[in-house]
């Protein structure tokens, strides 16, 4: 026989009152709940809604619920403050301004004096072989590194 | 009732903020208010419950805001600021309902609307201006008008006035303003068509998927729905293809309002959504208001039923991505937004929601609502979420409306038992209209919403898609992570 | 005489008289309620078409639980709900002279 109802004992001392009714409407969806005092505590009555159930499965889950209300009591009470505090400086936020650029320059005259240097460095690395007798433009690797391939080659 | 004392000193390692949800095979998502999420194990879950996370966990855990000790408070109210931008501004979306009238007879349809041959359900010219008018003095940086209806293409010359009249007014404010039109396309014609694009409409509609599902949800006498919608959504996808000098052009979309008919075709409805190029779909459930009410033995179905067909339409999206079809799900496009720390302006899902400081429904008569839902509700005979008129009432005053701070009260998460400790807290909303219309009051009882659950069973399938690398690739890739 | 309908005890240990009076005010447009003094507590009486002794209980519980957390949330909701509130509406008009 199907049990369509079931009647749970809290005890007091163990749990919270509040937590035994939020434990309690968390199984609501799927249940008809009541709770009245009892000896000691607080009986929760459930009856299973038709097509959900047994009653057993909800009493179960029921007491689970009961312990994670405790631990849920326990994060609220410990973090009420610091809940509202950081509520507080979000709401409040506003970012930080982007860093100033203190070259003395406007936006518009640092674009062309990038694009000046770009085309300058261009003009260089395309100027006719010969025209830099020192070797200034060339890097460590294109004077030396072909020596030492052929070294190695050796 | 004898009041509750507080709390006293807290344990040596105080536990960090949080919420949990227990997850099928002994995991547990945790979130905070950052929106920050993790998934761990019941040792892990213990170690953060007592304050002290160790392992391979701890650090990622920690940059989470899940170690009180070592909390970025700046960091933590940063990433709180950038997913709730839109409590620093008024109502961004502003619907036009240009008409009742409607030459379609959807089941579903929730917008109150009038026979196509009716008259008295038109929106005027003038009322239209001043809905517009009204719009612009909101205090949202960024404004969309929508125009809805009915069938809004029934009023074609009130709807062209309100399009020039709005960009016209809004260039003179140096206001951004997006338009959209909601469109069953079956009165579009090539001019109209010309008309919207260069004045920068974007196109709207509802495809229910495969012919015979589409016509039977959307009913129209005068032709073939589905034909009528699928030449129109080819037309407007191939001219966003084109695009050309002087004027953007953006894909259409579509929209898919799931019936009971539509449970065991997902494969079905995302493959004619494929088949169209269509970029997005955006799976709606029914909402019990207007017909679907009415209708509801015969088009309803309960919220596992549609946990289970948003599931099956997921898996077929994603297995089509995995071989190369752009297709993505807008809901989940949504929730994973909001997860990853955005705000993707979606009024359904914030809190408060966007009941009238997030979005303002303006009737054919320039009766002022909360929202489109609100409206309908009003349709049926009850005023309870009109907030006044354009005609008559300034928008402080609509904005600052009994309704209104009503609703904002109502769908505060904080004040919902339920909502105030589930995980998904900082991704969600609640829908007065839907509460006061389906459990009669405007804070309804989220254990027993059916609303409530569908949202849950959405975010279950997201959040364990998420934990599958593979899948977890695609989906963040649609969101550009 | 039977009395029609179902009663049901809500001791205020547990049910807070306004928890019962709000659930009454939502529940009673959907079917009969009548709520009474008794020692200790408030009785509910429910009857009539769609009368659930079970889903009125469950809207007592609802609205306790409410109750309950804005006991420990209400000013965090309040900031919340103001701040949104005020965005939307904007500044106020300068006040004008006097008629």
């Amino acid at each position: 026989m199907t049990t369509r109802k079931l009647s749970i004992a809290v005890k007091l001392g163990e749990h919270k009152a509040e937590a035994v009714r939020y434990a309690a409407y968390a199984v609501s969806g799927s249940a008809y709940v009541h709770i009245s005092p009892a000896k000691g505590g607080l009986r929760v009555a459930i009856e299973p809604k038709p097509g959900c159930g047994p009653a057993p499965a909800l009493a179960a889950a029921f007491r689970r619920e009961l312990e994670d209300e405790e631990l849920r009591a326990r994060v609220s009470a410990e973090n009420r403050e610091l809940r509202e505090f950081l509520l507080l400086k979000a709401v409040n936020y506003r970012p930080a301004p982007p860093p100033q650029d203190d070259s003395g320059l406007t936006p518009q005259q640092e674009k062309e004096l990038n694009d000046l240097i770009a085309q300058i460095e261009n003009e260089i690395r395309t100027e006719a072989p010969g025209s830099d007798p020192l070797g200034i433009t060339s890097t460590w690797e294109d004077r030396y590194e072909s020596k030492k391939r052929s070294r190695k080659a050796r | 009732m004898k009041a509750r004392k507080e709390a006293g000193r807290p344990a040596k390692a105080a536990a960090p903020d949080f919420n949990f949800r227990r997850l099928p095979g002994g995991r547990v998502l945790l979130t905070n208010d950052s929106g920050a999420s993790a998934v761990v194990d019941e040792a892990g879950f213990r170690a953060v419950a007592a304050g002290r996370p160790a392992g391979k966990t701890a650090a990622g855990l920690e940059a989470k805001g899940f170690v009180r000790e070592r909390m970025d408070f700046e960091g933590y109210a940063a990433a709180r600021a950038s997913r709730n931008t839109f409590l620093n501004s008024g109502p961004g979306l502003h619907i036009l309902v240009t008409t009742l009238r409607c030459n379609h007879k959807c089941l579903y349809c929730q917008a109150g609307a009038a026979p196509a041959g009716g008259n008295g359900t038109d929106m005027s010219r003038k009322v239209a201006r001043k809905s517009v008018d009204f719009a612009l003095n909101s205090t949202n940086p960024g404004l969309t008008i929508e125009f809805q209806g009915g069938e809004p293409l029934l009023n074609w010359a009130t709807l062209s006035d309100a399009v020039v009249y709005a960009r016209r007014r809004a260039k003179a404010a140096g206001r951004d303003l997006r338009l959209a039109l909601v469109s069953n396309f079956s009165l579009m014609t090539e001019q109209k068509a010309r008309f919207l694009l260069e004045n920068e409409v974007s196109i709207c509609t509802s495809l229910d998927g495969p012919a015979d599902l589409h016509d039977r949800n959307r009913v129209f006498a005068g032709g073939d729905a589905h034909a009528l919608t699928v030449r129109w959504l080819k037309y407007f996808s191939e001219r966003a293809d084109r695009q050309g000098p002087g004027y953007r052009v953006f894909k259409p979309s579509a929209l898919l309002t799931v019936t009971r008919a539509s449970l065991g075709r997902a494969r079905d409805i995302i493959d004619e959504y494929a088949r169209l190029g269509l970029g997005d779909i955006f799976v709606r459930p029914l909402t019990p208001i207007g017909y679907a009410r009415k209708l509801w033995p015969e088009i309803g179905y309960s919220a596992a039923d549609f946990a289970k067909f948003y599931r099956a339409c997921l898996d077929r999206i994603l297995e089509l991505n995995a071989s190369g079809t752009q297709l993505r799900e807008r809901h989940a496009m949504i929730m994973l937004q909001k997860i990853a720390g955005a705000d993707p302006g979606y009024l359904d899902m914030r809190c408060p929601c966007g009941a009238a400081i997030g979005q303002l429904a303006y009737d054919y008569n320039g009766d002022l609502y909360t929202c489109d839902e609100g409206r309908m509700v009003g349709w049926e005979g009850d005023k309870m979420f009109r907030l006044g008129s354009v005609l008559k009432d300034d928008y402080r005053s609509v904005m600052l409306a009994p309704v209104s701070r009503a609703c904002a009260a109502a769908s505060n998460l904080e004040a919902q038992p339920r909502c105030a400790r589930c995980a998904y807290k900082p991704y969600c909303g609640v829908c007065p209209v839907c509460n006061y219309e389906s459990q009669g009051s405007l804070w309804g009882d989220m254990a027993a919403s059916d609303r409530c659950a569908l949202s849950m069973g959405m975010f279950d399938a997201l959040f364990g898609l998420l934990q599958k690398p593979a899948k977890a690739k695609i989906l963040n890739g649609w969101i550009g992570q | 005489m039977k009395t029609e309908g179902v009663s049901v005890f809500f001791d205020s240990e547990v049910s807070s008289p306004e928890a019962v009076r709000l659930a009454a005010a939502v529940m009673g447009g959907r079917m009969g309620v009548e709520v009474s003094k008794a020692a200790g507590g408030l009785s509910v009486r429910v009857y009539g078409p769609g009368a659930s002794a079970g889903t009125f209980a469950n809207e007592a519980l609802n609205q306790q639980c409410r109750i309950d957390l804005a006991r420990v949330n209400s000013r965090i909701a309040s900031i919340i709900t103001t701040k949104a509130l005020l965005s939307a509406a904007g500044e106020k008009p300068a006040r004008r002279g006097r008629k």
